[in-house]
């Protein structure tokens, strides 16, 4: 396997750096420092993070900040009887970040899943995922048997829910970060897929899909997480779908050329790049969702949009980080489990524009990013500015800057913490009083290589270019994490 | 996930005649979390019988009033396993999601747990001899 492979030859140039030094060798013996480092970012942790408070190690803290971010990610791969062997595999760690009277409490937890205890029982990972295949001994009654709830997490209501795309929520505690179940919207629909990305309207009705081949659930949940509706509807490709978008009106559901065709494990085998079918956009009428629209675009590979919205003449527009196919999900999100650096080209930021003659295009930006992220309040409504990651290129494993886009102007702005961190999503933080769309902070961690520990990052939006109004740092390092909310 | 497939149909039960000529005793205790309908459960004498559905013993338990125990008497001292499922609503059926993973409760004998399907015979099966008891919890 390539992967092996690689991590033999890493060991091998270790071995001859000892030997004999010349410049190959210590270019590749600096090259596999520099993998170890990046180990931190999906690096193992041992066991929960109690609450701790941070250190500020830099800038001051703006007044009247207050507010919890969460955030969810994998941060157990490996057990000594058999590790996960996909990023996207690993036991998901609810990371509560605190902020009040300019101090920073963090909690991190694992999620206490049904996956997790087998596993811990039997001193090995057992469980199959998205690019992991199942061990003999795992029992899996239930596609919660397998759920590593490992992917975002929200507050729904007054409770938390960590979320994962092919099985139930899990409900946690939002302070205490302690599990309590798997949550099952209406008894006839326990155990349907429900995704990490639902979208959330300002008064806070949550959309969400559920996928199954060509069939999808389409969930409708009332502001404190109650079901309103679940409706099945069928999809135009079986398309691997992770995030969707939405506008006040429509939901708007990007379908890629990597569709499942192939009834094998693990997950990410069973899809085929087929860019000859191009991209497809379904839009359904959120009131009736029989009524519906498909727009051909070219052939991309994506997983995350952003929050779509229509202009006066129902022209629909969203955010999406393309990537140039799906190699990352395959192959690129296996390596970097191991430390191997990305060879995949990064995504492009980019402007999916629907017209009412029913045609769509590209608007192709050149920006590098990925988890694009907006302003809440305006969920499906018209808005300005995308943040996103961006920093990322080949030979370094994810993002090192974070970047604000002006749809407006067609300018970004961003900030490049450098090679030393590697960032985090970071979500929008509305200013204490304020409304204008550009009045607000960015916040997200990062995990600063080189100190071995985590830190928490503000930044302006108006001003991210100038760098940190603030960081503190934990006396941990936490994996990168997937996604979150401000709350 | 999509490729988890447990089909109803492998829980489904077929009455037959039963083998009882000797003195094996099991009594069977049945957890369910809730409390209306029935629950169903068919004992297998052995493998192909397991796997191709045919048991040897199929008994209900009426749930809504307080029976959670059965004591099946005239069993043949040997290897046993038993599938169970909760008809919560009493539609005689077990009722699935909307993407097929059954919605009511159901176990095996030794709360055995398949690997993507139904447990199979060499996790359900265990031992009745003399006065046995068993426990199983249904989710």
């Amino acid at each position: 396997m390539n992967v092996s492979r690689r991590m033999f030859l890493g060991s091998s140039a270790a071995a001859a750096a000892a030997a004999v030094l010349t410049p190959d060798v210590v270019k590749a013996a600096s090259a596999l420092q520099q993998a170890q480092n990046w180990e931190l970012a999906t690096a193992d942790v041992a066991g929960d993070i109690s609450p701790r408070m941070l250190e500020l190690v830099h800038g001051r803290v703006p007044a009247g900040l207050k507010g919890t971010l969460y955030r969810n990610g994998p941060a157990q791969f490996r057990r000594p009887g058999g590790s996960a062997q996909h990023w996207f595999d690993g036991d998901g760690m609810i990371r509560r970040w605190h902020i009040e009277d300019g101090q920073v409490q963090l909690t991190a937890r694992f999620a206490d899943t049904r996956k997790r205890r087998q596993e811990e029982a039997a001193g090995a990972m057992l469980m199959p995922g998205f690019g992991t295949l199942a061990d003999p001994r795992a029992r899996i009654g239930s596609p919660d048997d397998v759920n590593p709830a490992n992917t975002s997490v929200h507050k729904v209501g007054d409770k938390l829910w960590a979320l994962w795309e092919a099985g139930s929520p899990l409900e946690m505690d939002p302070v205490t970060l302690e599990t309590r179940d798997y949550v099952t919207l209406r008894p006839d629909l326990k155990a349907m897929p429900f995704l990490a990305h639902p979208r959330i309207e300002p008064d806070g009705t949550m959309w969400n899909l559920g996928l199954n081949g060509r069939g999808a659930i389409v969930w409708r949940l009332a502001p404190g997480g109650s079901l309103v509706a679940a409706d099945v509807i069928e999809l135009p490709t079986a398309s691997y779908i992770h995030d969707f978008s939405a506008t006040a009106r429509h939901l708007v559901i990007l379908l890629q050329p990597w569709v499942h065709s192939r009834n094998t494990l693990p997950l990410s085998q069973a899809f085929e790049w087929k860019p000859e079918l191009g991209s497809k956009v379904l839009v359904i009428d959120k009131d009736e969702l029989s009524k519906r629209r498909v727009f051909e675009l070219p052939p991309m590979g994506f997983f995350h949009v952003g929050d779509a919205w229509e202009d006066a003449d129902g022209t629909i527009r969203f955010d999406v980080a393309a990537h140039s196919d799906m190699d990352f999900a395959a192959r690129g999100a296996s390596e970097i489990l191991h430390g191997v650096p990305l060879d995949e080209e990064p995504a492009e930021l980019t402007l999916v524009v629907l017209t009412p003659d029913g045609r769509g295009r590209l608007e192709r930006t050149g920006m590098i990013a990925e988890f694009p992220r907006s302003d809440p309040r305006r969920a499906g409504l018209e808005r300005r500015f995308c943040i996103h990651t961006t920093g990322t290129r080949k030979g370094t494993p994810l993002a090192s800057a974070i970047g604000v886009t002006d749809w407006k102007s067609g300018r970004t702005r961003s900030f490049n913490f450098g090679s030393e961190h590697v960032t985090d999503e970071m979500v929008y933080v509305p200013k204490p009083g304020a409304t204008a769309e550009e009045d607000a902070w960015l916040i997200g961690p990062s995990v600063n290589l080189k100190a071995g520990v985590s830190e928490l990052h503000l930044l302006d939006l108006a001003r991210i270019e100038d760098g940190p109004v603030c960081t503190w740092r934990a006396d941990v390092a936490l994996p990168a994490a997937f996604h979150g909310n401000w709350v | 996930m999509r490729f988890l497939i447990i089909t109803a149909a492998a829980l489904s039960l077929f009455a037959t005649t039963s083998n009882a000529q000797d003195a094996a005793r099991l009594t069977l205790n049945i957890e369910t979390g809730e409390t209306t309908g029935t629950v169903n459960i068919a004992v297998f004498n052995n493998e192909p019988s397991y796997e191709g559905n045919a048991p040897v013993r199929v008994l209900r338990m009426d749930v809504a009033k307080g029976e959670h125990q059965a004591v099946i008497d005239g069993l043949s001292a040997g290897e046993y396993g038993i599938k169970v499922f909760h008809d919560v609503n009493d539609n005689g059926r077990m009722d699935t999601n909307p993407f097929g993973m059954p919605v009511e409760p159901y176990g095996f004998s030794n709360n055995a747990v398949g690997n993507m399907g139904p447990a199979k015979w060499d996790r359900a099966r265990f031992d009745v001899s003399g006065d046995t008891a068993h426990t199983i919890n249904l989710r």
